[in-house]
């Protein structure tokens, strides 16, 4: 199998080196990148470029990879990418992933542990307008919501958890898009907290955000996976990862305006808009960063969070054991540092 | 043409366009505040602001389509001369590009990214992949549209099928050819752009999904007039390309009716399952070879223990085959729609060939304009019901429909023309009783490439706007790593192409034996 060429690097490559570097490597393409060969890897986002993973945007700029001896290629996800794939495959090290979406690719045979947290309270949320509003799940009653059909389970599991009569919502199918709800054709929408609101408020309308975390979901997102065979044969660069990956989210919660306007220039290509992105790191920042991170550090989790992720889980008609969770590369990580 | 009258066309093609911009406008501020529709104004102010940042994107999708583009028509081009030069190869060649055609993104599009890793591979792949069965499916239609005689001239000679394809042949599919580069120009770009789904960095189809997340209506109609505006010039360039080629004289094609030898029931069912064994061990073998993960690349095997013989196989079939009716109900129609709308526009463009000017760019325009970002218009004029998937569908359908029947209309050799004139038939009856009947292995080489189109397209729509059947399935199972499900949905799609695909060549093979032997001819 040819590669393609990997039309990526070059970016990266000039932010690592910096300019007078990189005139060196022009002249010499072929000559050691450096004395201490760093080990490639791939790191799976879920999505297209943004400040989304503006703490693995720090870790790569800041050179905590690098000096871990990693050289991490960070490969955006996409509407018809997923991150299982490329992990089970072994062409990604490390994935960011979902506890929903994780178990259920456990269920269909992949070998997958959950290493880390990066979100602790899940992103989903409900948005509607402040004049018509759904403040708690039982306003939902009556309602028409939009969202893709895909998320049915978790709107059955938000009803369960909260007493809600699911079949006096009117579920109307639309595409990732909060226009159905800017132009009234649903009464609120089905979205993660941090985008579709995000850019609703950004065209003036502030939407009421009933995050689906307060209500009782408990499902981890943005999570790290592996599998089992890279932790065990490959534990070291797992642990130089997640450790870059700590480091990177530390400095972006000590400033998040910092890690929008790195995000915004290291990606000039994606569309991105800097008050957007700010705005969204800001809003991302209570999600992910919570006593239980400020106690023990970024990604943790305990028992307890696994066993409420089990029961909500359990709702969305997934079994799965607390093992699926394993907290020793994290340990090592955090131990370590 | 006189410089006065020329001026005068000019100024009315100003107007005319003046007064669509205008219109367009005006709908734009009708629906503003919902979020769905810019107007050139809007459009036009984006682009202003953002031309470096619209440029490189743009550069970096063309790149990848024209990649795709070449490879994908060299790939349509190398096999039908293969089909051509060994009979026996064409209905294993008919098949297995079928098959490859009917592959779903959802499906292909993760086994791509994990093949090729970071890169411009799956772009070019996708955008390959969308064009090599509609050029290669009217091409061998053309390489078949040559007189007799001139092949009978090449066998006095002594020559063999490779001349007869070189000099005869060859030409003879020009005009055909040039049909399939200009179909496959929008459907290069398109393939590109949801070739970035797969995770890129760059490119027009990264900045219409972030347009779209971000309610940036403007940015959203830029992007898509610039695809528009691509595919325009891309099939225009396609058009001049066979202009050069080809001086535009069709031959008279007469050939006596074919007496068929028919083979035994029994013959064709053994050959036919022979082919059928061989796409399954392609598949398997293919994935196999690579080392695909079985947890995502599903073989038939598998597919077959979940539909078949392993544990719930009742329950797998019946959610499968209840979505699978609830598509086939709205591609059918949209199908049949689409062939007639696409039919009758080339029709009225032979007859009204003034209106020509004013069809084309626009049925280019629909068909470049990616589905999701038309899909929230048509969805806000036909609902979320049947009539909006039913449209879409026909959409997709009708655009190589016009284009192929055009062609195909034009077919029409000159002495036959000059009868009718003698006789002073008029625009109408030469249509009838010489343009159709010449257009025919044209419109069924349509009929033929747009089953595979539908069946997609349906899927598409039913993801983005119904939440039904099919294409909602295999997204949901791709989202829940449910890959024996989304394989056993590409397997059960791509055998019913196959069987609506049969029925189109039963059909055709009766109308041929009358109007077009020479099709028939091996």
């Amino acid at each position: 199998m040819t590669r393609q060429p990997q039309t990526v690097l070059p970016r990266r490559r000039l932010l690592q080196m910096g300019g007078a570097a990189l005139g060196a490597a022009a002249l010499s393409p072929f000559a050691p990148r450096a004395a201490r060969a760093a080990t490639p890897v791939t790191f799976q986002l879920s999505w297209l470029h943004s400040v989304q993973f503006g703490g693995s945007y720090i870790a790569q700029s800041k050179g905590y990879w690098s000096d871990l001896g990693l050289d991490v290629a960070l490969a955006p996800g996409g509407p018809n990418a997923p991150v299982e794939p490329p992990v089970v495959a072994g062409t990604a090290l490390l994935g960011i992933s979902a506890a929903d979406y994780t178990a259920a690719a456990v269920e269909n045979g992949a070998p997958f542990r959950i290493l880390a947290v990066a979100m602790q309270k899940n992103p989903f949320a409900i948005s509607s307008l402040p004049d018509n509003p759904v403040n708690v799940p039982k306003d939902l009653e009556g309602k028409s919501i939009g969202m893709a059909t895909a998320n049915t389970p978790v709107l059955e599991a938000l009803c369960t958890l909260n007493d809600v009569d699911i079949g006096r919502i009117e579920v109307v199918p639309t595409q990732y898009d909060g226009a159905p709800l800017l132009a009234g054709q649903v009464d609120c929408l089905l979205s993660w907290a941090t985008d579709l609101p995000v850019a609703m408020a950004m065209k003036g309308a502030d939407p009421v955000v009933m995050l689906l975390a307060d209500h009782g979901y408990a499902v981890h997102s943005q999570t790290y996976i592996a599998t089992e065979d890279s932790i065990a044969n490959r534990r070291a660069d797992l642990v130089a990862l997640l450790k870059g990956e700590v480091m990177g989210w530390t400095d972006y919660h000590a400033d998040t305006d910092a890690a929008a306007e790195l995000t915004v220039k290291m990606f000039p290509d994606a569309g991105l808009d800097l008050a957007t992105q700010k705005l969204q790191a800001e809003r991302q920042l209570p999600l992910m960063f919570t006593d239980l991170t400020e106690q023990n550090g970024f990604g943790w989790f305990t028992d307890e969070t696994v066993a409420a992720n089990v029961e909500t889980l359990a709702l969305l008609g997934r079994q799965v054991s607390p093992d699926l969770w394993d907290r020793s590369i994290l340990e090592e990580v955090h131990g370590g540092a | 043409m006189t410089p006065a009258r020329r001026d005068r066309r000019w100024l009315r093609a100003v107007l005319w366009l003046c007064a669509v911009l205008g219109m367009w406008e005006l709908a734009a501020l009708a629906l503003d505040g919902r979020y769905i529709l810019a107007g050139p104004v809007g459009i036009a102010g984006y682009m202003a602001g953002h031309a470096g940042l619209l440029g490189r994107a743009l550069w970096a999708t063309f790149q990848s389509a024209l990649l795709g583009y070449l490879c994908g028509n060299l790939a349509a081009v190398a096999l039908a001369a293969l089909a051509l030069l060994l009979p026996v190869s064409e209905r294993a060649v008919r098949l297995f590009s079928l098959a490859v055609f009917c592959l779903p993104l959802i499906a292909t599009g993760p086994i791509l990214r994990v093949l090729y890793g970071p890169g411009i591979g799956p772009q070019v792949t996708l955008s390959a992949l969308g064009v090599f069965y509609t050029t290669l499916v009217p091409l061998l239609a053309g390489l078949r549209a040559a007189p007799q005689v001139w092949l009978d001239l090449v066998d006095s000679y002594g020559r063999g099928r490779w001349a007869a394809l070189r000099h005869v042949r060859g030409m003879a599919a020009v005009p055909y050819l040039v049909a399939g580069l200009q179909i496959a120009a929008p459907a290069a770009f398109l393939g590109a752009m949801i070739g970035e789904f797969t995770g890129a960095e760059r490119g027009v189809g990264v900045l219409a999904l972030r347009a779209m997340r971000s309610l940036d209506v403007e940015a959203t109609w830029a992007l898509a007039a610039l695809a528009a505006a691509v595919s325009i010039l891309a099939y225009e360039g396609a058009g001049r390309l066979g202009r050069l080629l080809w001086p535009g004289a069709p031959p008279v094609l007469l050939v006596a009716p074919v007496v068929e030898r028919r083979r035994a029931p029994w013959v064709t069912f053994a050959l036919w399952l022979a082919l059928a064994a061989a796409v399954l061990l392609v598949w398997h073998g293919t994935m196999e070879l690579f080392g695909l993960n079985a947890f995502f690349a599903k073989r038939p095997g598998d597919v077959w223990a979940f539909l078949v013989t392993g544990a719930g196989a009742a329950e797998h079939r019946e959610v499968l085959f209840a979505a699978l009716g609830q598509t086939l109900a709205m591609a059918g129609p949209g199908y049949v729609a689409g062939l007639a709308a696409g039919a009758v526009l080339a029709a009225l463009c032979v007859l009204a060939p003034r209106a020509a000017g004013a069809v084309l760019p626009v049925a280019v325009t629909l068909r470049a304009v990616p589905i999701v970002t038309t899909a929230p218009l048509i969805v806000l004029a036909l609902g979320r019901g049947a009539a909006g998937v039913v449209t879409i569908v026909a959409v997709m359908i009708f655009f190589p429909t016009l284009i192929a029947c055009l062609h195909g209309l034009r077919l029409v050799p000159r002495p036959v023309i000059d009868v009718f004139e003698t006789y002073a038939a008029g625009r109408w009856r030469t249509l009838v009783h010489a343009r159709l009947p010449a257009a025919l292995p044209a419109f069924f080489a349509s009929a033929r490439m747009t089953v595979p189109a539908a069946i997609l397209a349906a899927t598409v729509a039913e993801w983005l706007a119904t939440g039904t059947g099919i294409g909602n399935l295999m997204a949901l199972s791709s989202s829940t790593s449910d890959y024996n499900m989304l394989w056993s949905a590409v397997a059960v799609l791509t055998l019913v192409a196959v069987l609506a695909h049969g029925a189109v060549a039963l059909a055709e093979r009766a109308v041929f034996a009358r109007y077009a032997p020479e099709q028939l001819r091996r």
